[in-house]
């Protein structure tokens, strides 16, 4: 009695310290992924980073549930967003807005950094229906149908935001790049 | 394949695979050229959207985890410790309170006794003791029998709910009778008759001592009870 209680104690802690690993695992290998999902939806790092803590820490306690390990971000980007739903339940933020933050330098040339500034600028300006679909699209390589599923849309209206997203992305570089050569030219 | 379609899909999506779309790009150096500024524009945007991360967060996200963790085992112990010591309550209550009943009629004890004296071998004993052996063993209960109250089959020292107690069998006028001398305690409330369906049972209570008679119900033993009053006698 005494032994099979302890084997039973045994693959217990067996289990909890296997679940800490994988628990571990998906932490350094989607932490970055999803703590900049988390940014484009609410445009702030602080909020971001709780809802990613919330985010991780729901997932650990349901990490049981997710069986296969490719579903691993789809999954988290699920309860993330289900996280950010609950933040507006309780309250809503005074949401910063992209221009007024300062973003750490990367070391990247200046050029490049002014390019970037300029992109993020424009895509943090996108209204979120049209910028969530984008950045899963951008930033995860998800296709359209997968995007419908994550959002819960039909797919034809995930093409038709992605369409408007690009669009006015482009617009508003050529209009920059028009006011640009007029004044250069 | 028209302009306008041709750029809806691709605005769309710009990694698309569509058949229809690269035949169309081959056959157009513009569409080619639309093609690949987008696809430079997704990369920009990809390169642009990896704002930095916080240096440190996979392990304040590990350390959040590993707090929460560490707080639900405490919630978790601190249950086990509530239900173990629930368990210890309940089982010390229900000890007690089994345990005093039963011990607390002498009578019922006394019919519990005799029917689960195992095959009955007491009742079936056909010995004849005298009453000087006899006299030997109750004086250690500070009992004497003065003069003999009639034949004794069975004579001996018994334990009558952990108290050292006399057991004998002794001949009544309607046959067999068992007679327990149990010294007074006051665990053991007397009780002056009793019965089960079977047997029936009175007691003589002496200043130090109950004598107790169970026989088959039905089966007065009055003249035996009336002897034994009259012969028992317990020293100071």
């Amino acid at each position: 009695m005494f032994s099979r209680k302890q084997s039973a104690n045994d693959s217990v802690s067996e289990g909890m310290a296997n679940k800490q690993k994988r628990y571990e695992a998906l932490v350094h290998a989607l932490h970055s992924d999803i703590f900049r999902y988390a940014y484009w939806l609410v445009k702030d790092k602080a909020v971001a980073e709780d809802i990613v803590q919330e985010t991780f820490l729901r997932a650990w306690k349901s990490l049981d549930s997710l069986k296969d390990e490719k579903a691993a971000k789809s999954w988290l980007i699920t309860i993330l967003r289900r996280e950010n739903a609950r933040r507006f339940e309780r309250k809503q933020f005074d949401l910063v807005d992209m221009d007024d933050v300062p973003l750490a330098d990367e070391g990247l040339s200046n050029e490049t950094e002014i390019e970037h500034r300029e992109l993020r600028a424009l895509m943090a300006g996108l209204t979120e229906e049209y910028r969530e679909p984008l950045m899963l699209q951008i930033m995860f390589g998800y296709s359209g149908d997968e995007i419908a599923a994550l959002l819960d849309l039909n797919k034809n209206t995930v093409m038709t935001r992605l369409f408007r997203a690009r669009n006015q992305i482009k617009e508003a570089l050529d209009k920059a790049n028009d006011s640009r050569g007029i004044k250069n030219g | 394949m028209d302009d306008l379609h041709f750029r809806r899909t691709l605005y769309a999506a710009p990694n698309c695979a569509d058949e229809e779309i690269t035949k169309a790009a081959a056959q157009d150096p513009s569409k080619q050229a639309f093609w690949q500024e987008l696809k430079q524009l997704d990369a920009n945007l990809k390169r642009a959207s990896k704002v930095p991360v916080p240096d440190d967060l996979a392990h304040r996200l590990i350390l959040k985890q590993s707090l929460e963790s560490h707080r639900l085992d405490k919630q978790r112990s601190r249950w086990y410790v509530a239900l173990a010591a629930s368990v210890a309550f309940v089982f010390g209550m229900s000890f007690t309170l089994f345990k005093q009943p039963s011990i607390t009629d002498l009578g019922e004890y006394a019919l519990a006794h005799v029917q689960n004296e195992g095959d009955g071998y007491a009742l079936l004993a056909n010995g004849d003791y005298s009453i000087e052996t006899v006299n030997v063993q109750l004086a250690s209960l500070g009992a004497q029998l003065e003069h003999s109250v009639g034949r004794i089959y069975y004579a001996n020292f018994c334990n009558f709910n952990d108290i050292r107690s006399f057991h004998m069998v002794v001949e009544g006028e309607n046959g067999k009778v068992s007679v327990f001398i149990v010294p007074r305690d006051a665990k053991l409330n007397p009780v002056d008759s009793f019965s089960d369906a079977k047997m029936a049972g009175q007691s003589i209570e002496a200043s130090k001592a109950s004598v107790i008679l169970v026989s088959d119900k039905g089966k007065s033993f009055d003249l035996l009870k009336r002897k034994l009053k009259q012969n028992m006698i317990f020293s100071a």
